[in-house]
């Protein structure tokens, strides 16, 4: 019981025991003049990921695109990961950083339940994200390695999906239909809305309806954002997490969806 | 009269105390079959199947809280080398080579600590039954692999006992369903010959007897399986009653 399930813990003894520096413990900036990060660098950014509930789950759906400055790095970047059957993180941002995040937080959540047998709670995975996202300050403060997740779980005790997104602390913030990140997803803040007002909550609509609408939000996302890959070149990603656990949308499902919106707008 | 110290005479008396200590233990069989591989053995109250990592699970007959020692330290030492380095380099070979047997044996020599009331069968699974790898590990550090099935029981004629059947048994790989089926019995003759020394050889309808027999409202065969294919994010899961109760003797 040395760790009582604490990832963080373990990791933590593990450095002090064999000296191997971990980048999730310390922070990458340290002791970097912050003019020495924040000037000319090349990270690579993720940018448009979009999270909406669906009746019995929720959905997640992001482009591929990752960029460096205006330079476009990656076109099959993947954003979208499950962390368990319940769970999904999509993320926009530091591409780097928040990979290794999602690496200690799918490691995180599965060394909790091997060793105590049980689950984690929901309450407690989103305070280990918050937990991560606070650790990571100082590199956000740096000008490196700034991301913010969006967590996305299905909830057995209502059978539905709920959605939480953080800012760059670790602040975590519920959302009630739909939440999105990176730089598309700001010009498209309002069509969210348009939909609901026009169409219902999206928490009352079937799974094809949802993924159509996100679909059609990331194609007016990459019209107006430079940075989101769009919805032709390379199809973007699309996983859902309902009682049945986290599945991926088949990339045939997509491209008919797809050919769909583009025969209604020619 | 003071009689000095024997190391030998010490390790050989400990090694007794931990034996007859494991003899009444509930054996672990461990099968691969075509979609997976698994781990099968009769418990009462306490879970007796573990996840260790993600291609990798645990059972073990023992004092409960070496076992408990035993599984958390290689779950410490998976989720670190998994995280620090990959996955795919936490392997059976590395956990029970460099990570427990060193410290098990260490404990079993040490005349001032207690040794530990242990041994553990570790099953990992790879892309076809041929390649899964099964791993006992011993109460004083020493371990062996095995293909396609292995057994811990209360004795080491058990096992042997056991391990003829299942060679006999199993010439095809088999399917879940036959592997449980298989797995049962051999749990009967491992557990009929761990307890009645001087039984020599069990039939199968006496094998599935003593199960039949042990098995009550607080006894329960508990299955664990590490499944090949799989939509799930845990390939670990264990199987639920109703899915075991189809396949156990019926009484």
């Amino acid at each position: 019981m040395a760790y009582a399930g604490d990832f963080f813990a373990l990791l933590q003894a593990y450095q002090e025991r064999t000296g191997v520096r971990l980048p999730i413990i310390n922070a990458l900036g340290e002791g970097t003049p912050l003019s020495a990060t924040r000037e000319g660098h090349l990270e690579v950014h993720g940018t448009t990921v979009i999270a909406l509930k669906f009746r019995g789950g929720v959905l997640n759906v992001g482009d591929r695109r990752a960029t460096a400055a205006n330079a476009i790095m990656y076109d099959r970047a993947d954003k979208i990961v499950p962390l368990d059957d319940h769970t999904l993180i999509a993320i926009a941002g530091a591409y780097g950083r928040a990979m290794e995040v999602v690496r200690y937080l799918r490691h995180a959540f599965r060394y909790y339940a091997r060793s105590q047998l049980q689950p984690m709670s929901l309450d407690g995975k989103l305070q280990e994200v918050s937990r991560a996202l606070s650790a990571n300050l100082p590199n956000a403060l740096s000008g490196i390695g700034l991301f913010v997740p969006i967590l996305s779980a299905y909830d057995p005790e209502t059978d539905s999906g709920r959605i939480f997104f953080y800012d760059v602390s670790g602040a975590r913030f519920e959302t009630q239909e739909y939440g999105s990140a990176g730089s598309g997803a700001e010009r498209i803040r309002g069509v969210f809305d348009y939909i609901m007002q026009t169409k219902g909550p999206f928490s009352a609509r079937p799974l094809e309806e949802v993924l159509e609408e996100a679909l059609l939000m990331l194609d007016i996302a990459s019209d107006l954002d430079s940075a989101t890959g769009g919805i032709d070149k390379v199809l973007p990603t699309a996983r859902y997490a309902n009682r049945e656990g986290v599945f991926e949308v088949p990339a045939e499902t997509i491209l008919s969806i797809v050919q769909k919106i583009r025969a209604r707008s020619r | 009269m003071l009689t000095p110290y024997d190391f030998q005479e010490n390790l050989q008396q400990r090694a007794q105390y931990i034996r007859n200590r494991l003899q009444s233990g509930s054996p672990v069989i461990g099968l691969s079959y075509d979609l997976g591989v698994l781990l099968l053995s009769v418990r009462r109250q306490a879970r007796k199947v573990y996840e260790i990592y993600d291609r990798l699970m645990l059972s073990a007959i023992g004092n409960p809280s070496d076992v408990e020692t035993v599984r958390l330290a290689s779950i410490d030492f998976a989720h670190q080398e998994g995280f620090v380095r990959s996955p795919d380099d936490v392997t059976v070979q590395r956990v029970v080579g460099f990570a427990l047997s060193p410290a098990l044996k260490k404990a079993f020599g040490d005349p001032l600590t207690a040794p530990f009331v242990f041994r553990g069968l570790f099953a990992e699974l790879h892309t076809s039954p041929e390649q899964d790898l099964f791993y006992i590990l011993n109460y004083d550090g020493d371990f062996m692999p095995a293909h396609r099935f292995a057994v811990v029981a209360g004795t080491s004629y058990a096992e042997d006992q056991t391990v003829r059947y299942l060679k006999e048994r199993l010439e095809n790989i088999p399917t879940l369903e036959t592997a449980i089926s298989c797995a049962l019995t051999a749990w009967g003759i491992a557990r009929r010959i761990a307890i009645q020394e001087e039984t020599e050889h069990v039939s199968a309808s006496d094998a599935l007897e003593t199960l039949r027999e042990t098995l009550d409202s607080e006894t329960h065969v508990e299955v664990g399986i590490l499944e090949r294919q799989t939509l799930r994010e845990n390939r670990f899961r264990r199987l639920r009653p109703e899915e075991i109760a189809p396949l156990l003797p019926s009484s």
